[in-house]
């Protein structure tokens, strides 16, 4: 990397001087403080020195008489936070979009939940609500009770604005849909069979959750935290935990760290099978779906052996975690996995000459690298374009930092591609865990925490098995948090496939689809 | 006549399934229903993409604001007689989601439910249970003739209820009126 080296924090220091506040070591490598207006031009100065800056997150939250916007950004080398406020009066603010596209979504998201207005913002309006939420009610901020919000009775209306020129049709995918398993809604115009414009509406899973844990203990916040997903849910208990114990202090012991690992990468083993198994059945391959979850089975019975739960491990706690493998369970985790590494090069043999597969997936929904970039995409989908980023290997975690293992990257960019990545983490994931088994630290697997934290903030990276999953807790010294913000990596990815659908076939939306590995109920939380 | 209509319910019922809000635990459960270890297809039971066509609706998850409306039409949309088995526990109650601002609550707040599959998420064995039982409800006097759960190596014993609206009585299930 050419400008991987750049001393970021230093650079903005010379350029701004004292018109920004920062403090080294806080919510990231730091924490820079700008009055209102300068946040575009910190980060104009950031995008111009480093190709790889983009934007992690957009956190709002309500600060008493002002809302706060924090504006989490990624570099190369660095990980900082751009602190702004807006008064709740008249909570207006400058967008970023015409910075960095991939801003997009997160101020959609921002302006429904707490009402900041970004102006210059090309589309505003329900993102994640329902049509029927009352105006002017934004259920992130603190005066807003869950139980006293009253909808507006009108249903919700199901217009379809048709598209002006008569040769394109739009075509409804969803909310119920046979390609879909989860409820969203995307208007696909087309022009013959060409794409010319995708719309989303996402939100069909919003429960509420962020608001849900303010009112929850951080013990019950786990179990809560957990659910957002029932595909990679080991992660986000990670993700939510490892930000807690940083407010806290504390240090897990080794043993856990191990255990953790474990769990996370079992985890991620039944994502991928899922996924490239769910590939072949949106190509119509339907034999290979049923053969990937025919053989992502015993990975589940290894996640119930190691857990105690087929699905929900439950294993992640404050401090540790709440199980330890047995002595005796090693055996059997060595041998299932290395069944599933035998099975692995049919697989890749699929992969590789079945025309049917290639026909389908080769240079479908090429997704170049500097749309990527510019898109601030996260996991396999930046990976399988060439962008070589993973928190485990750029800021470890838990054991990663000890533990072998090759980041993958392939450079086409296409569904093949991205697919491919996935084939081979499965591979790299047996090598982490067969490895975490073998030099599974002795001594404790779990140390006592108070029930609350002291006040303070903290922000927390992990690697699910759909890219970066980001975590934003703030506490103010009592057993419930300020706020939890949750970015997913879903969410960063959509705004990819709404560029590569363009052009291409009607036909290759489902599979360009999943190869993003879709997970609404993450987007929507 | 009605013992046809009850034979070609009983052998081959066509689910739909629908997430109404759901954190796909549930819904890769009925996925791996499907798949090869647990083969529900050897039930006759299929899984069908469309409303019009399907018998039996599996909701999961909590009902949200959004999906309220499209669940009380993908449950208009299909033909008569029809049973909504709600898996999971957001999908009984309402679950952890319970009282959430977005969230309306369990889906039977929305549309009656035949039956309930409790659990977070219930395992296959235990929805295939439910699935023998709401079988079972509507044909009871051939109960011998069904195919036995027992056949299933590792049956747990999941607590499965079925609830009054599974009476046998199949020709009784009327038509929820349109509010």
């Amino acid at each position: 990397m050419p400008n991987s080296n750049i001393d970021m924090i230093s650079l903005i220091k010379s350029k701004f001087g004292d018109k920004v506040q920062i403090q080294l070591g806080k919510l990231g490598a730091a924490t820079i403080t700008v009055n209102n207006g300068l946040h575009r031009d910190v980060l104009q100065s950031m995008i111009e020195a480093d190709e790889k800056t983009g934007i992690t997150a957009i956190t709002g939250l309500d600060l008493g008489a002002n809302i706060g916007v924090y504006y989490h950004v990624h570099t190369s080398n660095v990980f900082v936070t751009i602190k702004a406020e807006v008064p709740k009066e008249n909570p207006k603010i400058q967008t970023i979009v015409d910075l960095h596209p991939g801003a997009a979504f997160h101020e959609l998201e921002v302006a429904d939940l707490l009402g900041v207005v970004f102006e210059g913002h090309p589309t505003l309006g329900h993102f994640v609500l329902s049509e029927n939420w009352p105006q002017g009610v934004y259920p992130l901020r603190k005066d807003v009770k869950a139980s006293e919000v009253k909808l507006v009775p009108t249903p919700p209306s199901e217009e379809i604005k048709l598209p002006e020129n008569e040769r394109l049709v739009k075509i409804i995918i969803g909310p119920q849909h046979p390609a879909l398993l989860e409820p969203e809604k995307f208007a696909v115009t087309v022009d013959g069979e060409i794409v010319t414009k995708v719309e989303p509406r996402i939100g069909y899973v919003h429960r509420g959750i962020e608001k849900a844990t303010e009112s929850r203990t951080y013990l019950q916040d786990v179990y809560l935290v957990e659910r957002i997903c029932g595909i990679c849910n080991s992660i986000h208990a990670c993700g939510f935990v490892e930000a807690v114990e940083k407010i806290l202090k504390t240090e897990v012991p080794p043993r856990a760290k191990y255990l953790r690992v474990v769990a996370l990468e079992l985890n991620r083993l039944h994502s991928h099978l899922l996924t490239l198994g769910h590939a072949g059945l949106e190509i119509g391959y339907e034999t290979l779906f049923q053969y990937f979850w025919r053989d992502r089975e015993p990975i589940m019975d290894l996640i119930e052996l190691t857990s105690g739960n087929r699905v929900y491990s439950s294993l992640m706690t404050i401090g540790g975690v709440r199980r330890d493998i047995k002595e005796t369970d090693v055996p059997k985790i060595k041998a299932t996995l290395k069944d599933l590494r035998g099975k692995l090069p049919f697989y890749r043999q699929i992969y590789e000459n079945e025309p049917t597969l290639r026909l389908r997936m080769k240079n479908v929904g090429v997704l170049k690298r500097e749309d990527a970039l510019k898109l601030s995409v996260v996991g396999p989908v930046a990976r399988g374009s060439g962008v070589d980023i993973d928190v485990r290997k750029d800021e470890p975690y838990e054991a990663y930092g000890e533990i072998p293992f090759k980041e993958i990257v392939y450079t086409t960019g296409d569904t093949w591609a991205r697919m491919n990545v996935r084939m081979d983490e499965v591979e790299e994931s047996i090598n982490i865990i067969e490895y975490a088994v073998d030099h599974l630290p002795s001594g404790p697997f779990r140390i006592d925490t108070p029930r609350s934290v002291p006040a303070g903030e903290a922000v927390n990276r992990v690697e699910a098995p759909r890219g970066e999953l980001f975590y934003y807790v703030k506490s103010n010294g009592t057993d419930m948090p300020d706020r939890v913000k949750v970015r997913t990596p879903t969410f960063a990815n959509i705004p990819s496939f709404l560029k590569t659908a363009i052009g291409e076939s009607i036909a290759d939306v489902p599979a360009n689809f999943v190869s993003l590995d879709p997970c609404f109920s993450c987007t929507d939380r | 006549m009605t013992d046809i209509k009850t034979w070609a319910r009983v052998k081959s019922p066509w689910v739909l399934h629908f997430n109404s809000g759901a954190c796909n635990g549930c819904d890769i459960e009925i996925v791996a229903l499907l798949t090869p270890k647990y083969d529900v297809e050897r039930f006759g039971v299929k899984l069908e993409p469309s409303p019009r066509h399907a018998d039996v609706l599996l909701v999961t998850g909590c009902v949200t604001q959004q999906c309220a409306e499209r669940l009380k039409s993908i449950y208009d949309q299909m033909p008569q007689p029809k049973f909504v088995v709600a898996i999971g526990a957001c999908a009984c109650s309402g679950g952890v989601f319970e009282g959430n601002y977005n969230v309306v609550g369990g889906v039977d707040k929305v549309i009656p439910v035949t039956a309930y599959i409790p659990g977070c998420p219930p395992r296959p064995e235990a929805m295939l249970d439910g699935v023998v039982k709401l079988l079972n409800a509507l044909n009871p006097p051939k109960a011998k003739k069904q195919p036995k759960p027992a056949k299933e190596p590792e049956v747990a014993k999941p607590e499965v209820v079925v609830a009054h609206a599974a009476q046998p009585v199949v020709e009784e299930v009327k038509p929820i009126a349109k509010q």
